[in-house]
C-alpha cells in the first residue's frame, strides 16, 4: 500500500479516476486493519458477527469519508481522522445493538434493587462508621433531592445505576447527546456549589467509604 | 398549589419516583471535585479527539495543553470509550 501525505490522500480521494479506487481501497484496508483493536473491548475476531460488522462499519466509514473530506482540517493525521470516523460508527452500533430493545421504565425498575456489598453494607466498617456513612448518603441524598431537577435525576439514575451509555440514555430522554452532557454538567456545577455552602467536602465523604 | 404542582403530587404517589442509588450517589461526588466551570460538548471533543489521540502518542502532555479534553473524557463514559478505542488502533497498528 502507498504512504501517502494527508495532501496526497485529498489530492487521491478527489480525483475521478483510477487513483480515486485506488486511494479508497488503501483506506478500507487501513480502517479494517484498525477496527479489531477498537473492538477489542467488546468483541472478539472469533464471534460470528466480527466480520459482518467491521464490514458494515467500513463500508459506512468510507462513505462518510467522502462525504465529510472537505471538513478535514489537517489538525492530525488523516488516517487517525478517518480511524476516529470508524470508531464513532462502530461504537454507536454496537451500543445501538445492546440497548435497543429496552424501555426507559424496564431499565429503571431495577433501582430499588439494595446497594451492592462494600457501601453500607460492608462488614468490615464499624457501627459508628456505619452510621456516619448513612447520616451522610442522607444529606447528600437531600441535597440532590432539592438541587437537581427531575430530568437531571432521572438522567442521572439511567446513566449511574445501569451503566448505559449516554448515547442511549439520550435516546431515551428524548434528547441528545451533547444536551444531555451539559444536563449533566449543570447537575454536577449546582451540586458541588451546594454542597460547599453546607460545608460538606465531596473528598470527605468519599474518605468515609475508604476507612474500614 | 397550583395545578401542575398538584398532579405532580398525585403522580407520585401512584408511582413513586425511583431512588437514587448510593452507588451513583457516590460516583457523583468523585467528579466534583476536579469539575471545571467551562465545558464543552461532545461534538467538540469529537472535533477534537484525533488531534488528542496523536499528542498522547507522541509523548506530549496531552491533558495539559488540553485540559477540557481531559475533563470531559474523566466524565462522559462514552466520548471516553472512543477515546480508548482510537487510541488502542493508533498506539498497536501506527506505532510512531
Amino acid at each position: 500500500m502507498a504512504t501517502r501525505t494527508n495532501e496526497a490522500w485529498l489530492a487521491d480521494l478527489r480525483a475521478n479516476d483510477e487513483t480515486r479506487n485506488m486511494a479508497l481501497e488503501d483506506l478500507r484496508a487501513v480502517i479494517q486493519k484498525g477496527l479489531p483493536y477498537a473492538l477489542s473491548r467488546w468483541l472478539s475476531p472469533d464471534q460470528p458477527q466480527f466480520g459482518a460488522l467491521v464490514d458494515e462499519v467500513t463500508q459506512e466509514t468510507l462513505l462518510r469519508v467522502l462525504d465529510q473530506l472537505d471538513t478535514f482540517e489537517g489538525r492530525s493525521q488523516f488516517t487517525t481522522w478517518v480511524h476516529k470516523i470508524a470508531v464513532r460508527i462502530a461504537l454507536t452500533e454496537l451500543r445501538r445493538k445492546r440497548w435497543r430493545d429496552s424501555s426507559l421504565d424496564e431499565l429503571t425498575e431495577n433501582e430499588d434493587a439494595p446497594p451492592p456489598p462494600g457501601l453500607l453494607a460492608d462488614s468490615h466498617a464499624g457501627p459508628e462508621v456505619s452510621a456516619e456513612r448513612s447520616d451522610m448518603l442522607t444529606r447528600v441524598r437531600r441535597i440532590i433531592e432539592e438541587e437537581l431537577t427531575d430530568r437531571q435525576r432521572q438522567a442521572l439514575i439511567l446513566l449511574g445505576m445501569q451503566d448505559m451509555p449516554i448515547e442511549d440514555a439520550a435516546r431515551k430522554l428524548k434528547t441528545n447527546r451533547n444536551a444531555l452532557y451539559k444536563l449533566l454538567h449543570d447537575a454536577r456545577l449546582r451540586l458541588r456549589t451546594r454542597l460547599a455552602t453546607e460545608d460538606i467536602a465531596p473528598h470527605d465523604v468519599l474518605s468515609l467509604f475508604e476507612q474500614k | 398549589m397550583n395545578l401542575r404542582a398538584f398532579i405532580k403530587k398525585i403522580q407520585n404517589i401512584i408511582n413513586p419516583p425511583k431512588e437514587i442509588s448510593n452507588e451513583t450517589i457516590l460516583g457523583f461526588l468523585r467528579v466534583l471535585e476536579t469539575l471545571e466551570a467551562e465545558e464543552i460538548s461532545c461534538d467538540e471533543l469529537y472535533e477534537k479527539l484525533d488531534q488528542y489521540v496523536e499528542r498522547e502518542v507522541d509523548k506530549k502532555d496531552a491533558a495539559l495543553l488540553m485540559p477540557l479534553v481531559r475533563e470531559h473524557l474523566d466524565t462522559c463514559t462514552d466520548c471516553c470509550e472512543e477515546y480508548e478505542a482510537l487510541l488502542h488502533i493508533i498506539q498497536e497498528n501506527e506505532p510512531k
